[in-house]
């Protein structure tokens, strides 16, 4: 039940993508966004692809599971796909009363879902192959110039942390509430929204009253642990950059480059 | 007359998937009205699941749970009012509370099963006087209970609802030796007083000598034993290869027993013991 | 020199209130095992975070190897030397692997990498979790979370752990592996405290105290304090069941010479009284 809901989809594995540094990665990640809205004619968005789909073959995770997490939104690409072939300019190739389509207009459609698909694909990509440990920590790291403005970037990183640590376990209380006030004779599953509403309060109290006492003792555990905040305290995983990142931020590089010179060689499609 | 009966009860957590686990396996049992059953087994031995299928908050992979001869499942849209007639007291219970008072939280089972406000109001009470929960304390709010009390008014709550069986998975856990006893106490002076069906869940065996007239064994999801205290404690060997322990003056005189003292088995109490080896030792000249 | 010495403490929550602790003595020597018992609400889960500064005196002092408590500056060198583990073993765990929740405290101690990875690795194989280093915590049993809520206390290399009531939530199985490695870590020669209700737990120090509403009540070895069976009935404690039988027959005239304070005890106790 509320228990399947999984959070972070990472996939444990040992491919190339999985051994890449986690900063690295988001830093592709941002590249590769820009690139892909950076694409202006078919060439270029050839290039960005084939680049995508390299990628995705490289993090050896099954396509099954990108085709899921295109599943879900599928309905957003087709709204946006069909809506995108009625704006296009230009002379019509088909008309019937005042929807007119246009071959712009066509392009413009395959370039929009393409774009989101390419979107899609590497960002899953990234959750895929990063452990939610590993992605906070990166993030702790590349935001530390933010410091400066001072943004409690340790701060943030350290609540995300104890988030992701008690997302299962406060599921699983609610699952335990549930089946208890379930036990007194609550009705969860009967009625309209308001009273489904209503019928949550005796849930939802108790796992609050829980939650508060929790992060209550969990404060007392750290501080026995002699935390002070993010001062002074050194981590144990550092993270190295290797061969294989350095590899791929060439090629990244490479494909900037390839992109750049098909939008200046190229023409435009609109 | 028996209350519950059970039969080829089986429940499988994640059916056809790589994690699929028999949790009950093939499960059948017959309890009496008015009896105490003691359920023990060690953590995931499925006593826990085995003990929700009771009361049909969960729903049996396959077999069937009668209550007074009709299977529960017999109209699934009216499995509410069978919450109401088993009552299920969870672990950790105080957990649940979560009205503006005591007396409000108690009053939640009855109120969901539809009884008029007086009806309610005498439930409440006379709950509350079972648990030993003050009228001062009823007007409290339950989070500003100590342990002990937060413990007996979530237990007052089911007791409210006048349920013909009641389970109680731990009701001890955490206590110190006093709450223990008292809590014990009121349990069985309830029993006394309401004569309805109690199954009692715990791996305190000194607990369940105390309260229980027989005890289910469970183990890996099967009912291994099924037979008064006497005779499930005399059997320690067994009982360890599950691993499970005996009370302590239930494996000392066992021992002895063992060593060839004229020592009678199925002790259980600590007096059982003293009496015992107090003739055992007269016996023998030595006293 | 006593290691942790708490010299007539007196505590309130709140001022004006009643006091939880009226005046405790305790001495604790280095490399003790010492069981602090006593029933709920007598006091002992706060003389516990008395040991490492989580809570300070509002009379008296308390001393962790010659460092007062209520001196702020102090407080982080006592929490290196004094750990504390926590009941509920599921709040005590930061992270979502189980080697990085380990290397919480060493990190925060400002070692370097290496040297934490080293302590990690060892506090892991010392409670028996190295197996499960990768893990998530959710997915462990009670019994295997306390123990690598140990781990995460013992990877800072204190001198002394303080255990407040490690196994109320276990169950027997998870008591039984707590209790174990509560054991082997005396082995080692940490000092431990051990806070808790259960009796037979207690049997294992080397010197029990016993509290009761804010005093201590009694203390000796564990055969000195459970021989005084009435006392502890009256305050509400129990006393395992072989050193009540035990203490029953002596009443009786039974004469032995050394009260028992569990099943194998007693038994060879009763062979030598038939032989």
């Amino acid at each position: 039940m509320i228990r399947d809901i999984t959070l972070g989809q990472f996939i444990p594995g040992k491919g190339v993508i999985h051994r890449m540094d986690a900063r690295v990665k988001i830093l592709l990640l941002i590249a590769f966004i820009s690139l892909i809205f950076c694409a202006f004619n078919f060439a270029s968005l050839g290039l960005v692809t084939a680049a995508v789909v390299a990628v995705i073959l490289l993090s050896g995770i099954s396509p099954k599971m990108y085709f899921k997490s295109l599943r879900m939104i599928i309905i957003i690409i087709l709204i946006t796909s069909v809506l995108n072939i009625f704006y296009g300019t230009g002379t019509p190739i088909f008309e019937w009363g005042f929807i007119k389509i246009t071959l712009s207009g066509i392009f413009r459609a395959i370039f929009v879902t393409v774009r989101i698909v390419c979107l899609i694909l590497v960002s899953s990509c990234l959750t895929f192959t990063t452990s939610p440990t590993d992605l906070t920590d990166a993030l702790e790291r590349l935001m530390k110039p933010l410091k400066i403005f001072r943004v409690k970037v340790h701060e943030i990183a350290m609540m995300m942390t104890i988030a992701l640590r008690f997302v299962p376990t406060l599921l699983e209380e609610t699952d335990k509430i549930m089946s208890a006030q379930k036990a007194r004779g609550a009705d969860m599953e009967s009625g309209g929204l308001i009273k489904k509403v209503k019928a949550l309060t005796p849930v939802l109290i108790p796992l609050f009253v829980s939650a508060f006492r929790r992060a209550y003792e969990l404060a007392v555990a750290m501080e026995c642990r002699c935390y002070r905040g993010g001062d002074g305290r050194t981590r144990m995983k550092v993270l190295h950059m290797k061969r294989i990142d350095w590899i791929c931020i060439v090629f990244t590089a490479l494909l900037l480059a390839g992109v750049i010179l098909c939008n200046i060689f190229l023409p435009t499609v609109f | 007359m028996s209350i519950i009966e059970v039969k080829n009860l089986s429940y499988v957590y994640g059916a056809n998937t790589p994690f699929e686990k028999k949790a009950v396996d093939n499960l059948s049992v017959s309890v009496n009205k008015g009896e105490v059953i003691g359920l023990i087994g060690h953590t995931g031995s499925g006593k826990s699941t085995f003990v929700q299928m009771l009361n049909g908050l969960l729903r049996p992979t396959s077999g069937q749970v009668f209550l007074d001869g009709a299977d529960i499942w017999a109209k699934p849209k009216e499995i509410r009012k069978i919450r109401f007639r088993v009552g299920m007291v969870f672990q950790y219970p105080e957990y649940q509370l979560f009205d503006e008072t005591v007396y409000k939280d108690i009053s939640f089972g009855p109120a969901n099963q539809g009884l008029s406000p007086d009806e309610i109001d005498s439930k409440v009470r006379r709950a509350a006087k079972f648990t030993g929960i003050s009228d001062e304390l009823l007007d409290k709010s339950p989070f500003d209970l100590s342990g002990g009390e937060k413990r007996r008014a979530a237990i007052a709550g089911i007791i409210a609802m006048d349920p013909d069986v009641l389970v109680l998975d731990e009701p001890t856990a955490g206590l110190d030796p006093m709450g223990r006893n008292t809590l014990l106490a009121q349990i069985m002076q309830y029993h006394k007083q309401r004569k309805n069906t109690i199954f009692f869940v715990s791996h305190s065996m000194e607990d369940i000598s105390r309260v229980a007239d027989r005890i289910m064994v469970m183990n890996k999801g099967r009912l291994e034993m099924f037979d008064t205290p006497r005779k499930v404690f005399s059997e320690v060997e067994r009982l360890g290869k599950m691993g499970l322990r005996v009370p302590q003056v239930s494996k000392i005189t066992s021992e002895l027993a063992c060593l060839g003292y004229d020592i009678p088995e199925g002790i259980l109490t600590v007096e059982q013991a003293f009496s015992a080896l107090l003739s055992l030792l007269k016996k023998e000249g030595k006293l | 020199m006593d290691f942790i010495s708490a010299e007539n403490v007196r505590f309130s929550y709140e001022e004006g209130t009643k006091n939880v602790l009226n005046g405790v003595n305790i001495k604790i020597k280095r490399g003790e095992f010492v069981a602090l018992l006593g029933h709920n609400g007598c006091g002992k889960s706060t003389m516990a975070k008395m040991f490492n500064a989580m809570l300070t005196p509002s009379f008296g002092k308390v001393f962790v190897d010659g460092m007062d408590t209520s001196v702020e500056d102090d407080v982080y060198n006592i929490r290196r030397k004094v750990g504390l583990v926590l009941q509920n073993p599921d709040n005590q765990l930061v992270a979502s692997i189980i080697e990085e929740d380990v290397a919480f405290g060493p990190e925060n101690l400002g070692l370097t990498p290496e040297e934490i990875r080293r302590r990690v690795d060892e506090a892991l194989k010392a409670v028996d979790m190295y197996d499960y280093r990768t893990h998530a915590p959710h997915k462990l049993s009670g019994g295997q979370k306390q123990r690598v809520a140990i781990a995460g206390i013992l990877a800072m290399q204190p001198d002394c752990i303080v255990f407040d009531e490690p196994t109320a939530m276990l169950d027997p199985r998870g008591r039984e592996e707590v209790l174990s490695t509560i054991k082997t870590l005396r082995d080692r020669g940490i000092t431990i405290v051990l806070i808790t209700h259960y009796m037979d737990e207690a049997v294992m120090a080397d010197r029990v105290i016993v509290m009761d509403s804010g005093n201590v009540l009694t203390e000796g070895t564990p055969v000195e304090v459970f021989s005084q069976v009435n006392l502890l009935k009256k305050h509400g404690l129990d006393v395992p069941q072989a050193t009540e039988l035990a203490y029953k027959l002596l009443g009786a005239g039974v004469k032995f010479d050394k009260m028992p304070l569990d099943e194998s005890e007693c038994v060879s106790m009763l062979r030598e009284v038939l032989a």
